[in-house]
């Protein structure tokens, strides 16, 4: 049984480890935005509770669970050990598990479940794959690409799965979406996680590698642990030295996705990667002390105006004089650029592809 | 014309009647409850202004709020009415630093103000634990203070003039930009600590001070913790004054180490002195004090002293410290912090005796207590821990709780020493002050606030019993929407 899988339920033990002490109110980034006390941590754990003794889910309730962006900073910095954006993730699936959700939420079950992707897209998922040659049906270790990077950067799927490739790493044939808009925002995704299961086993894969922080915390957590998974840029740092990397004359910053750093700890790699290659200048907050970008749980596409905010806000922390942005996950790549970041933001691959092409 | 629309007219989208904020708005982190019929959430004096003449003409209750972290329910509006998030007024108007002061809005968050500072080489020394996320404003309303009021007092110390929006609406200044000033009635000290029952503080201009040029930390070791109570009183007996000396019973130096596992803590009940001032008197002092810990004799001696002078190590232990007060689920987390009884101080020499009491009361009703806080103040904060889910337990804490503060009564000390009295703890103000004090206050508040709308419930300032909130885990304990009380 995949953890989705389980019934819906707002844990009363882990709410009662929220004293209401505050500390989450000074780290919250949509509270930062909204200013209101419905839109902090400390808020969201109120109503989860009132909504386990009865009450109403209204329009302000709603709001109140789907601006959390799950970055979970409020986690890191808990005294007392609570895991909000658990809490609040679990809340969202009791309610949609009683038919009330946002737009935007319905929005993501009809898509995922037309299309297998967030988009809706009908097109081929792999168009981005030139050469579908010789793809093995059996590997060892097969590249998970996303539905963003699919769809919507499938420069950097190509870029990633040349290099992948080299390493003898396969494709799964018919991905699907990996399941985490869904489960973010609180409902079920075991039909296109089944799928993607049922693939990597008949590919005898054991190890699972993805270029998307998003894509990557679910595969980890919420997949049952049949696999290794391995984040692109852990992949690269263990392979620098067979990649013949050439230095670049630039200096760019690094911004840590947050289910890629606080979701897993994985601050290390992509630094060691950028640093191969080019001056690495750290933002003014960063690892476990990084900012959101705004784009997750949901809230790009349930509360795009306080997603761009968030970015914005996150942007500030730029340090001043970079040529670029780095970051490791399509949808902060996205959110970031969408901002105005008055610099170009790419993905590690980008830079990487960089490297390689002046070698 | 609805009042939501008419508070619409003054801020706009800035005031709600939604149910889901209305709820979020009715508590702080104490166990008090009251929900508010309107949120609203003002930017500037002129607003506050407007919505306070509101709701004198319409007779509404109307409680101020900071960042909503209070331990005593003081921003809880026990009567409904008009709850007004300040925390949105967030400015630092003004450095001015050749007066010594800065002037700032009551949203400002201590530790905001206090990196605006560091760069300039001043500081404002009210250092509460919740530093981080607390408001100015909630500082002044309940003369909050911290680690280092030994030596360098609470916020009352710091306040030179405020802005209040008073009952009515009308708005008055109450001090001066002066170190000094000996014009007539102290106004501004009246409001500090009146916990938003006289007037709405919008403004403040603040005194702050150079930042030390050192800093030493000693830390001893006790076999128990009123052999650390002890020790504390003979350094002071010594004409030492630190300038925080703080006191980590063995459970709260066992949820550091849980919370921080790099902490160099040694076992036992552990006492932090700060020391601070130029380079070779905090070297004098922290040699001082190291002798004097260890120099007693059999079990009044301390187990192990160690003096630390590097930033980032003394930085890390006081970053722990100030979240200890929350942690103690780290141990356990079936069982959670319960802020009730957790504010009381006594003389300082009477601290091994509160200790003791504490200790007693806490087998008594069968409630593990974790002991820690600024004992060189006298100020012990009591963390009372329970399974919130075990109604025997939450019954027996409440038993607890007011033990504790009659306790404290006792010895000569007080109820709270820097969190407030809210609701929490009101109806001990008669026994703590006296009726004849009570009865100047309550004239002071029925000048000031003749309709009574200035966050009506709190310190026992209601005429006839003063009783609302007993130890703050009675009946208000509802938790839910449209409960008021």
């Amino acid at each position: 049984m995949t953890r989705d899988q389980q019934e819906a339920k707002i844990d009363q033990r882990a709410l009662e480890l929220c004293v209401r002490c505050g500390t989450c109110r000074s780290v919250c980034p949509a509270f930062e935005v909204l200013g209101w006390e419905s839109k902090n941590t400390r808020g969201r754990i109120m109503v989860a509770k009132a909504l386990r003794e009865g009450f109403p889910p209204d329009a302000g309730v709603l709001d109140s669970l789907n601006t959390c962006t799950t970055c979970g900073i409020c986690a890191a910095k808990c005294p007392a050990g609570a895991n909000p954006p658990s809490i609040v993730q679990e809340a969202r699936r009791v309610l949609v598990g009683r038919g009330v959700m946002t737009a935007a939420q319905a929005g993501f079950r009809a898509k995922v479940a037309e299309s297998a992707n967030t988009f809706g897209e009908l097109g081929d998922r792999l168009g981005w794959l030139s050469d579908r040659e010789g793809l093995p049906d059996r590997a060892d270790s097969v590249y998970f690409v996303g539905c963003l990077d699919s769809y919507r950067y499938p420069e950097v799927a190509a870029r990633t799965f040349e290099i992948l490739r080299r390493f003898g790493v396969s494709l799964l044939r018919d991905e699907k979406c990996c399941g985490s808009p869904l489960i973010r925002t609180g409902s079920p995704a075991e039909t296109v996680m089944e799928e993607n299961l049922r693939q990597i086993r008949e590919m005898k894969a054991k190890t699972v590698i993805t270029g998307c922080a998003g894509c990557y915390s679910t595969l980890k957590r919420d997949y049952p642990p049949e696999f290794e998974v391995v984040s692109v840029p852990e992949f690269l740092a263990l392979h620098l030295s067979e990649l013949d990397l050439k230095r670049l004359d630039m200096t760019v910053t690094y911004h840590d996705p947050c289910h890629l750093g606080r979701h897993a700890g994985i601050y290390d790699p992509p630094r060691e990667v950028i640093r191969a290659i080019c001056r690495l200048v750290e933002m003014k907050r960063s690892r476990e002390e990084a900012r959101c970008c705004g784009g997750g749980g949901g809230v790009r596409a349930g509360y795009p105006d306080l997603s761009l905010e968030i970015a914005k806000h996150r942007l500030q922390d730029v340090p001043d004089g970079v040529d670029a942005i780095v970051s490791c996950c399509p949808l902060c790549v996205r959110n970031l650029s969408d901002a105005g970041a008055g610099v170009e933001v790419i993905d590690l691959i980008d830079l990487v592809a960089r490297a390689l092409e002046t070698a | 014309m609805d009042i939501i629309d008419r508070l619409r007219d003054i801020v706009g989208e800035r005031a709600t009647a939604a149910p889901a904020e209305r709820l979020c708005y009715s508590s702080d982190a104490s166990q008090v409850r009251g929900t508010p019929d309107y949120v609203v959430r003002p930017l500037s004096t002129a607003e506050v202004s407007a919505v306070v003449g509101l709701a004198a003409a319409e007779g509404v209750p109307i409680t101020a709020r900071g960042a909503g972290t209070g331990l005593a329910g003081g921003a809880v509006p026990l009567r409904g009415g008009i709850v007004l998030d300040l925390s949105g007024m967030n400015r630092i108007l003004e450095m001015d630093l050749a007066n010594l002061a800065v002037v700032v809005e009551p949203g400002v968050i201590q530790a905001r103000l206090n990196e605006r500072l560091r760069p300039f080489g001043f500081f404002f020394p009210p250092d509460p634990g919740s530093a981080n996320f607390c408001t100015i404003g909630g500082l002044i309303a309940n003369n909050g203070s911290g680690m280092r009021c030994v030596k360098y007092g609470t916020t009352r110390n710091y306040v030179l003039d405020l802005e209040v929006v008073l009952a009515d609406g009308s708005v008055v200044r109450t001090g001066s930009r002066t170190l000094k000033s000996a014009a007539g009635y102290d106004l501004t000290r009246l409001f500090i600590g009146s916990e938003g029952t006289l007037g709405v503080v919008t403004g403040a201009v603040l005194r702050v001070m150079p930042l030390p040029k050192a800093r030493r930390l000693v830390i001893a070791s006790f076999s128990s913790a009123e052999e650390a109570g002890r020790a504390v009183a003979r350094t002071f007996a010594a004409g030492i004054v630190p300038s925080a000396c703080e006191i980590l019973d063995r459970t709260t130096v066992a949820v550091l180490r849980r919370c921080e596992p790099s902490l160099k803590l040694p076992d036992g009940d552990v006492l932090l002195f700060e020391v601070d001032g130029s380079e070779g008197a905090v070297a004098e002092a922290a040699a001082e004090i190291a002798a004097l810990c260890s120099s007693s004799s059999g079990a009044a001696a301390a187990a192990s002293v160690a003096v630390v002078a590097g930033a980032e190590e003394m930085e890390e232990i006081w970053a722990a410290r100030r979240l200890v007060g929350a942690a103690v689920s780290r141990l356990d987390p079936t069982k959670s912090r319960i802020y009730v009884g957790e504010d009381v101080g006594v003389p300082i020499k009477m601290i091994p005796a509160l200790i003791r009491e504490v200790a007693e009361i806490s087998v008594r009703f069968g409630i593990p207590a974790m002991k820690y806080g600024h004992i060189g103040d006298g100020n012990l904060h009591v963390a009372l821990f329970i399974d919130v889910l075990d109604e025997g337990e939450k019954a027996r804490l409440a038993g607890a709780a007011d033990a504790i503060h009659r306790a404290a009564i006792r010895l000569g000390g007080t109820v709270s020493s820097e969190h407030g009295i809210g609701a929490a703890r009101s109806e001990y103000m008669a026994e703590q002050v006296g009726f004849v004090a009570l009865s100047v206050m309550r004239a002071i508040k029925r000048a000031l606030d003749p309709k009574g709308i200035m966050n009506p419930g709190k310190l026992g300032l209601d005429d006839g019993p003063a009783g609302v909130g007993g130890s703050g885990c009675g009946a208000r304990a509802d938790g839910t929407p449209g409960g008021k009380s």
